[in-house]
């Protein structure tokens, strides 16, 4: 135990030292000891623009912006928010995201965010999340009484997600999140969802709303057996004297966001808007499997091209 | 004693001209580490660029939190002795990887978590080479702590995952002492994941002065939605254990 708390402290003395002993910063000695930043792989202008990417805020204030503050109190109450000692406004040009939004904070007396809320340029709901701790094990809710709380919730915050609802319970936070995927003109538009997290005891802690873009559909539509054949064309090509195999698990037609995923030159594009594609699931064998357990590909649903994916590692 | 006197006053100088510059560069170090070579044309053909992506995603923006120097490797530097010999400085820790709950060398139920490291430029990945075990985490940390660790694997977020403990960290929700460690609890896609930390640093690093807590930062990310899953058997379950009210920036009061 004693040595476990000698060492413990190794660290912080190390840190003071290496103030203390600051001359050597530019100095060789610690340098080469391992603290020198070690990037083997070329930088490039595109992967940068990732690192350059920023979060830039606007002040938004009470008088100035009354129908955003109005939404967020609205919203606040009909989730079951509690309200805060002061509320604090911004307009958010989040880079890291790619995403554009108002925000309205409720916060504590001490100024910490309790609740926050965030709508889109039209002023539709986007997010809505409280900070407080989840509730402890007293209560446990349903699926089917968690699906309703979120139903009626939705009802009361001007969302109306079509279709039927998908329960599955949520082991970190406890409660339930129920999904409400989109679907347009009969396809599934991947990643695009309503969502609510119901705590344990009932209680709404958050509520999200993804929705995209969606080019028009194809006029003429590719067949799944040449979509079968693109997908088999492309992973023969990779896959060719790698020791590796594959299996295509299953194949369904959905809309999707066209990405880098396999093209290095699309890293940092503006986001494009999403296209009908047959999406593939692929389970790779093995030299692949050793780090990679499902490879998905989007194949444009249009003309046949591979517009990009996503991997499991 | 007044020799003495003028010793402490010269070096007192010296450390408050060179003081600022050591602090900033040397005191509270993160380390970013990134298998890419794992996922090249080489191996598979095609070149995954989620491994790049997030590594620059994650340089950036755990220097915004205020860890410096940002340490670790993209790519061939990314190797098991590098890990291990340099994180015992560390006070930020992140890796992404391929990652899972292997059992131990006693054999199950007991379990050794590891991750992979980068094979190498021209190599690809095998388990028996690469593993980086957290047992052997464990013993190059020597007890000593850490702030904030984000293992960007697949699993190691899992009730079984022994990696928190490599990096001392408990498998509570309510610490008290300034650490917070971050994984996936399921397979996830790297797109999943590029999308939660892309949130989690923008919510943490979009106030100033650091007002908002890891806890917030998750909780936000984690309830934006919008995450594909690789199945209906592998929800997207990012997890955290640690101090909820800490901010995560580095130190250790």
């Amino acid at each position: 135990m004693s040595a476990v708390r000698t060492v413990a402290k190794a660290k912080p003395f190390l840190a003071v030292a290496a103030v203390i002993l600051g001359l050597a910063a530019t100095a060789g000695p610690l340098t080469a000891a391992g603290f020198s930043r070690d990037v083997s792989g070329p930088p490039d202008v595109l992967s940068s623009r990732i690192g350059q990417a920023t979060v830039t805020d606007t002040v938004l204030y009470a008088d100035d912006s009354p129908d955003v503050f109005a939404r967020a109190r609205a919203a606040r109450d009909a989730l079951g928010f509690p309200a805060g000692a002061a509320r604090s406004g911004r307009h958010v040009k989040d880079g890291l995201r790619n995403a554009e939004y108002d925000e309205v904070a409720d916060l504590d007396s001490a100024g910490r965010p309790i609740s926050l809320t965030q709508f889109d340029g039209r002023g539709r709901l986007v997010t809505a999340v409280r900070f407080d701790l989840p509730p402890g094990l007293s209560a446990k809710v349903t699926s089917d009484q968690a699906s309703k709380a979120a139903e009626a919730v939705l009802g009361r915050s001007g969302l109306t997600p079509a279709g039927k609802a998908d329960a599955e319970p949520n082991p970190v936070a406890g409660g339930w999140d129920v999904h409400w995927p989109r679907t347009e003109g009969g396809f599934l538009v991947r990643g695009d969802e309503t969502t609510v997290h119901v705590w344990q005891d009932g209680r709404i802690h958050s509520v999200a709303r993804v929705e995209h873009q969606l080019s028009s559909l194809p006029s003429r539509r590719l067949g799944q057996a040449d979509a079968q054949d693109v997908v088999r064309h492309q992973f023969d090509a990779w896959f060719a004297g790698r020791g590796s195999g594959y299996a295509v698990a299953n194949m369904n037609l959905e809309w999707v966001e066209p990405n880098a995923a396999f093209d290095p030159s699309k890293i940092g594009a503006t986001p494009a808007s999403y296209r009908l594609a047959w999406v593939a699931n692929v389970m790779p064998s093995g030299a692949a499997a050793e780090v990679l357990r499902q490879i998905t590909l989007y194949v444009d649903a249009g003309d046949g091209t591979v517009i990009g994916g996503d991997v499991v590692e | 004693m007044r020799r003495a006197k003028a010793l402490l006053v010269s070096v007192l100088l010296a450390v408050s001209a060179l003081g600022a510059t050591a602090q900033a560069t040397l005191a509270f170090r993160g380390d970013a580490w990134s298998n890419s070579d794992s996922f090249t044309s080489h191996c598979l053909g095609f070149t995954d660029t989620w491994p790049r992506q997030l590594y620059s995603l994650t340089t950036a923006q755990m220097a915004a939190l205020g860890y410096s120097p940002i340490g670790g490797a993209l790519g061939a530097g990314f190797t098991r002795s590098s890990f291990l010999s340099n994180v015992f400085y560390d006070y930020a820790v992140y890796a992404h990887t391929h990652g899972d709950n292997y059992w131990a060398a006693s054999g199950a139920p007991n379990v050794d978590s590891a991750i992979l490291q980068d094979p190498g430029t021209g190599n690809c990945s095998s388990f028996s080479r690469d593993a980086i075990r957290s047992s052997a985490i464990k013993s190059a940390t020597y007890g000593t702590f850490y702030n904030l660790v984000i293992m960007s694997t697949c699993m190691l977020g899992s009730s079984s995952s022994t990696m928190p403990g490599a990096f001392q960290i408990e498998k509570t929700k309510s610490s008290t002492d300034r650490k917070f460690y971050i994984g996936y609890a399921k397979l996830t896609y790297d797109s999943a994941q590029f999308r939660f930390e892309s949130a989690l640093w923008s919510y943490l690093n979009g106030a100033p002065n650091h007002q908002r807590t890891l806890y917030q930062a998750f909780t936000y990310a984690a309830s934006i939605g919008g995450y594909e899953v690789p199945d209906s058997a592998n929800p997207f379950q990012p997890n955290w254990w640690g101090n909820p009210n800490y901010n995560g920036t580095p130190g250790w009061m």
